[in-house]
């Protein structure tokens, strides 16, 4: 045994060293091609056919950034994979959801511009309120027992947690799809037209509305987490647990703030999809809610420009992606998760490197 | 102080009971219960569930107010009744007004049909109901508080309490079982009776019970296979079932009419299967390895991902054969025999399992499981050692998706088809929590995680519905109550009781490892 | 621990020490077995479907009409029949499991179903095998019967009659040239789409683009966009109503406002409409024409009353599943006899039996089997949305 295993290592080793080169080589030569056969052998779309492309690249991009950002809030603090994030972010959706239909059936909805602004303001705020309640509630319900466990086993509440939101949400709602029912002023539909290469392309309120908020939010959580005191208290909380506590910060009341941001966050994603793209339903979560969490690695986790530069990069890629290297859209997830593959080979520490205490997780 | 303490207890019970009543737990209770006693409603089961959370507390807010008098008793678990009370009064006022003004709530909330409803307002006016409630809880509350207080403190306290003691001992002690646990290979005798019940059972049930055995002996086998990368080299691997994937296409693929009609023997595309998973892992291992724990997780569960949407995908429909999946998957066939039957396949699998079982057993007491407890451990002190840890990783990656490809390999043909929707992330995760809830590094566990994983709810069909809600709530509550699984291999027992005892000892104690 | 441990294997151990029942021995010389019902026991019959997850309103919709069918003829020769309700929630995987788990069943005797193409194709050798005979009541892709299978047979029109009658409406009664072709991916949608793209093709007309998008997703903004580009005059959807109804919720952001979405019968109903709008304005479907009937009346009135939905309201197939139901039972009352107190069931005479049905009064119309177990009498009509309703489209 001990002979069969030096051979091996040594073999390996060159291994190693060949592929990362090889690899860089053949992704860029595949790139390279596939981009020159697509803007010009092709030319396969015209100017507005790419704005709009980047546009929907855009919104999705803020709203992954938007979730991202509550990922990389609990992983910097707790080092554990929020795996039910994605499903908070579906139940803050609901909760707009709700609260629109309220302001429907007592026909509040659409009685005056000034009606339809404060339903929308009353989404978001019932939406980012409910989330946080159910974020802090989970923490303390399936993450704060296991706080000294190894890392697996946080893990694995977690999935457990993610089940249990996705599937009360099924039982409670129904699995039919639901429609957002925006006011007349945000109708999904309306938006300002706008002339690229001589054709019209929309650019509409609920877009903007939903891209302005990402950036909002993404400029408000750094302001806060660098600029307050209860942010100082959070960065010392993840930089080393043991020491703050010391210091006389009560750790479990900045763990559940954090909670209640992250949660605050992913609702306010939740009703940004809702009254973009208008469908929600007990699933909505799942998928966006993993590809935040790539969104987030890829920028770098811990570290919260990164998250931001992550979701957005990925909306992006998703987008545009496609389009660009003339591959079906059907394929666009595969494209994103091995761009992930790529990054992380190249650049381990993510594309703005991680910011995270000396502790290996 | 107490009471404040009882009133959020109550609160969070009238949460707690809103939830279930919209969730629909509460007609599900009524239901089973219905079934069980044979009773011609559902209301009294709906209602005993509600019942007796409020009455737990109340008796649990008894406790902690210590109460010395029967008054004392009945006032501390009437508080906690009274306020979840008032929330599920408020909640079912609302819902029988609406409900009275003629709007159906099914569109917004699926389960408050007519008829649910009517299981708690038990066709009263909306205000009446609430009251209803809230007079049912309080009482229920009080009478919890006043349960505990007599059990504590009245003659038959004591008397009750002595009986269930000597219940408890009469299970566990009944002697003939006693001089049997007391042999020192009791644990083997186990095992084996259990292998030799094994082998005879296949015979004896109908090819229904063998198709669920042989489920779950796949799972095992898929367990067995993460336990190496997960438990034993401490690999978080998100997505194992993209190897899965690998076999069973593979001997899809290389077996069946369509799309290639290559028609090779089931016996040859087996091992090939097994290969072809093993090289796929090291391919991916290669640039990946060097990653930390949580980017595997992710980089595993994206790979997992892209194998499922290309098998699925238009470009590689002429390959994979596409959504349609590959029908016809060859089977096995010994001379001329077809061995296509769940019989056969049941003791294949039982094969494969002891294979793996001792496959893994001699890894376990090997250098190279040592090498992969060591990496587990600390991977910078492993190097220091001088383990190569590349070397060592991609071999518990290699083996362990080997047996992914052989579980997939039998899957395909046993179902004589295999899909992309067969490999969903969903799988992935199953075999991840099967480990994980057997009991990590443990080959035991992973008989256990995969018996409870997929037979349970093959026996609890009733509760089809809720099966994912339960499922989901026992994973948390295992991770907090048992974390080490239910069958824990002894080292990893002793890993997590550790730390947990140092963690209550607090600082400035030494805790002796027992 | 220890302890624990061992409480816990011997009754896992006991709990798997279920064993399945025996029956008598009896005469049988079908070349594919008998199924033998002991005194007691029940005629087993399942109907298989997606009765979970998002297509559940086929499956929940397509078992009532089934339900009904055995309501009429709930006794075979003084044996009771039960209807078995299994789910597949519409995928290839889970038609395989569920058939190979009613495979070894003894009891079941027949197969309402399955319900989703993809799924039944994963069964039909499972089938079979076993000598199980099945009738779809909706499963459409046209190969399924052309497997050389003796057990499968259909009750529906098939896909390529779809696609061809689509595109030569579309060709023909609406004028659209240059079309667009999407679907999501699954082996329904994309089989119906790849056949439509053919048949337009060989009319004459031309597939300027063509996507594939990742069906549960709720923004479909980018492929559409790049359709757009192609500016075709009419897009062809090949899937179902949660993801056609994005589609055309999203078809004016992408600059193609106006242009007709035309679906199929996987995006008919009312679901479509309600979540769509203003905005399903003028899109297209298929449905299935129901000849009208006293038999269809009681049909619906019976629906109506005990299951409390308006008949049609959740699929158009619930006739097309009582029909599948009907003629199972009918063959099976045929060739079944009692030997001794135990009903014999000849398994390949069954699977002639139903394959011999001729002018059978069902409620889809008057069924005779072809030879490779085409029931149906072919006819679709198109709809379209006008003033949110489903109207019968023009020039039909």
């Amino acid at each position: 045994m001990a002979s069969d295993a030096q051979v091996p290592a040594k073999r390996f080793i060159n291994l190693e060293r060949l592929v990362r080169p090889a690899l860089a080589v053949l992704v860029a030569a595949f790139v390279l091609w596939r981009l020159w056969d697509v803007v010009m052998v092709q030319k396969a779309y015209g100017g507005d056919t790419w704005v709009r492309f980047a546009i929907s690249g855009l919104i999705l991009g803020g709203v992954y950034a938007v979730i991202a950002l509550g990922y990389t809030l609990v992983y910097g603090i707790l080092f554990m994979i929020n795996f039910a994030h994605g499903d908070v972010m579906m139940l803050g959706a609901f909760a707009g959801y709700f609260t629109l239909e309220a302001f429907k059936s007592t026909g509040v909805l659409d009685a005056s511009l000034f009606s339809g602004i404060l339903a929308v303001v009353a989404a978001f705020a019932v939406g980012m309120g409910s989330a946080s309640l159910i974020a802090v509630n989970l923490e303390r319900i399936a993450y704060r027992p296991l706080r000294t466990a190894p890392r697996l086993v946080p893990l694995i509440s977690a999935i457990g947690a993610s089940l249990v939101l996705q599937n009360a949400a099924q039982l409670m709602f129904g699995a039919a799809r639901h429609t957002y029912a925006n006011p007349a002023i945000l109708d999904r539909n309306a938006g300002w037209q706008v002339m690229i290469s001589g054709k019209p392309v929309l650019v509409s309120y609920t877009g903007v509305l939903t891209f302005v908020m990402s950036i909002l939010l993404m400029v408000g959580l750094y302001v806060l987490v660098q600029r307050t005191k209860i942010g100082k208290a959070m960065r010392a909380v993840a930089e080393d647990k043991q020491a703050a506590a010391l210091m006389g910060i009560d750790v479990n009341r900045v763990i559940s703030s954090t909670f209640v941001i992250s949660g605050a966050l992913a609702g306010a994603a939740g009703v940004m999809w809702g009254l973009h793209m208008g469908i929600i339903y007990h699933y909505v979560g799942f998928l966006p809610g993993i590809k935040a969490f790539t969104a987030a690695v890829l920028g770098g986790i811990g570290n919260i420009p990164g998250a931001m530069l992550g979701g957005i990069a990925l909306g992006v890629m998703e987008a545009l992606g496609p389009a660009v290297l003339g591959l079906p859209f059907q394929l666009k997830d595969v494209l994103a998760f091995s761009i992930l593959v790529l990054v992380l080979i190249f650049r381990p520490t993510g594309l703005l490197g991680e910011v995270l205490a000396r502790k290996k997780a | 102080m107490t009471v404040r303490s009882s009133l959020r207890a109550g609160l969070s019970v009238g949460l707690i009971a809103i939830l279930m009543v919209l969730i629909g737990i509460t007609q599900l209770s009524g239901q089973l219960v219905r079934g069980w006693f044979g009773l011609p409603s559902a209301t009294p089961g709906a209602w005993l569930i509600l019942l007796l959370m409020a009455g737990w507390a109340g008796s649990r807010a008894y406790k902690q107010a210590k109460a010395t008098s029967w008054g004392a008793a009945l006032a501390a678990g009437a508080v906690p009744g009274a306020a979840a009370g008032l929330l599920l009064g408020a909640l079912m006022w609302g819902i029988g007004s609406l409900l009275a003004n003629g709007t159906d709530l099914r569109q917004w909330l699926a389960q408050l049909s007519p008829a649910n409803v009517e299981l708690l307002t038990l066709g009263l006016p909306p205000l009446a109901s609430a009251l209803v409630i809230l007079a049912a809880l309080t009482a229920a509350g009080a009478a919890g508080a006043a349960l505990s207080f007599a059990s504590e403190r009245g003659q038959w306290g004591a008397a009750w309490a002595a009986r269930r003691q000597g219940l408890g001992a009469k299970v566990t002690s009944v002697p003939a079982i006693e001089k049997f646990l007391a042999r020192p290979n009791a644990r083997q005798i186990v095992l084996i009776a259990g292998l030799a019940l094994l082998l005879l059972l296949p015979l004896g049930v109908g090819q229904y019970w063998n198709y669920i055995i042989g489920t779950i002996g796949i799972y095992v086998i898929l367990g067995l296979g993460l336990n190496i990368i997960v438990g034993m080299a401490g690999l978080l691997n998100l997505g194992y079932g993209a190897f899965f994937a690998i076999g069973a296409y593979t001997v899809a693929i290389l077996t069946a009419p369509e799309p290639h009609n290559i028609g090779m023997s089931y016996w040859l595309a087996l091992p090939i299967a097994v290969v072809v998973a093993a090289i796929a892992g090291i391919l991916l291992g290669i640039p990946v390895l060097r990653m930390r724990g949580d980017y595997l997780a992710i980089v595993t569960l994206g790979f997992a991902e892209i194998i499922r949407i290309l098998l699925r995908s238009d470009v590689m429909t002429g390959f994979t054969g596409g959504p349609r999946g590959i029908r016809s998957v060859g089977g096995p066939e010994l001379l001329g025999i077809d061995l296509n039957n769940e019989t056969f396949f049941t003791y294949f699998i039982l094969v494969g399992i002891v294979l793996a079982a001792f496959i893994i057993y001699r890894l376990q007491n090997s250098r190279v499981g040592r090498a992969w407890m060591a990496i587990r451990e600390d991977e910078d002190v492993a190097e220091a050692m001088g383990v190569n840890i590349l070397t060592y990783k991609l071999l518990a990656l290699a083996i362990g998706v080997g047996f992914a490809g052989f579980g997939g390999a039998i899957f395909a043909s046993r179902n004589r088809f295999t899909g992309p929707e067969d490999f969903t992330l969903q799988v992935s995760i199953n075999v991840l929590c099967l480990v994980i809830i057997g009991g990590m590094g443990s080959i035991p566990g992973v008989l256990m995680g995969a018996l409870v994983l997929k037979g349970l709810p093959e026996i609890l069909r009733q509760l089809d519905d809720y099966r994912m809600l339960a499922f989901g709530a026992l994973l948390v509550v295992m991770m907090i109550v048992r974390p080490e699984g239910l069958w824990p291999s002894a080292r990893q027992k002793n890993e997590l009781r550790v730390a947990e005892e140092e963690l209550t000892a607090g600082p400035g104690t030494e805790v002796v490892e027992a | 621990m220890k302890k624990f441990q061992f409480v816990l294997a011997a009754l896992l151990l006991v709990g798997m020490l279920v064993s399945g029942c025996g029956g008598g021995e009896v005469e049988c010389t079908d070349e594919w077995g008998c199924a033998q019902i002991a005194k007691g026991q029940t005629v087993k019959i399942a109907y298989v479907g997606p009765m979970t997850g998002d297509y559940s309103a086929f499956g929940i919709d397509m078992s009532r009409g089934s339900e009904i069918a055995v309501q009429n003829k709930p006794e075979i020769k003084g044996f009771k029949v039960e209807l078995l309700k299994e789910d597949t929630q519409g995928s290839p995987e889970q038609g395989a499991a569920v058939a190979n788990k009613l495979a070894a069943d003894p009891q079941v005797v027949a197969i309402s179903g399955h319900t989703f193409s993809g799924s039944t194709e994963a069964a039909i050798p499972i089938y079979e095998k076993a000598g199980i005979v099945m009738v779809s009541a909706s499963a459409t892709n046209p190969p399924l019967t052309k497997l050389g299978s003796q057990v499968f047979n259909r009750v529906c029109f098939t896909d390529d009659m779809q696609a061809d009658f689509a595109s030569k409406y579309v060709f023909n009664a609406l004028g659209k040239k240059s079309v667009a072709v999407m679907h999501d991916g699954g082996a329904y949608g994309k089989g119906l789409a790849d056949m439509f793209a053919e048949d337009i093709t060989k009319l004459g007309g031309s597939v300027v683009a063509s996507e594939a998008i990742t069906p549960g997703e709720t923004d479909y903004s980018a492929p559409l966009a790049a359709i757009a580009a192609k500016k075709p005059e009419l897009i062809y959807y090949g899937g179902y109503s949660a993801e056609a109804a994005v589609l055309v919720n999203q078809l004016a952001g992408a600059g193609m406002a106006g242009i007709p979405l035309f679906g199929c019968d996987g995006t008919y109903g009312e679901d479509y409409l309600s979540l769509t709008g203003k905005n399903s304005e003028g899109s297209y479907s298929t449905n299935v024409p129901i000849p009208a009937s006293d038999a269809f009346t009681t049909f619906r009135t019976t629906y109506q009353s005990q299951f409390g939905d308006e008949q049609g309201k959740l699929s158009p197939f619930s006739p097309h599943s009582h029909d599948s139901t009907a003629v199972l039972l009918a063959a099976i009352d045929k060739v079944a006899k009692v030997q001794g107190g135990t009903l014999v069931i000849p398994r390949k005479a069954l699977a002639a039996e139903v394959r011999a049905t001729k002018g059978f009064q069902g409620l889809t119309g008057t069924l005779t089997c072809s030879s490779t177990g085409e029931c149906a009498a072919p006819s679709v009509v198109f709809m379209v949305v006008q003033d949110g309703k489903w109207v019968e489209g023009p020039g039909q």
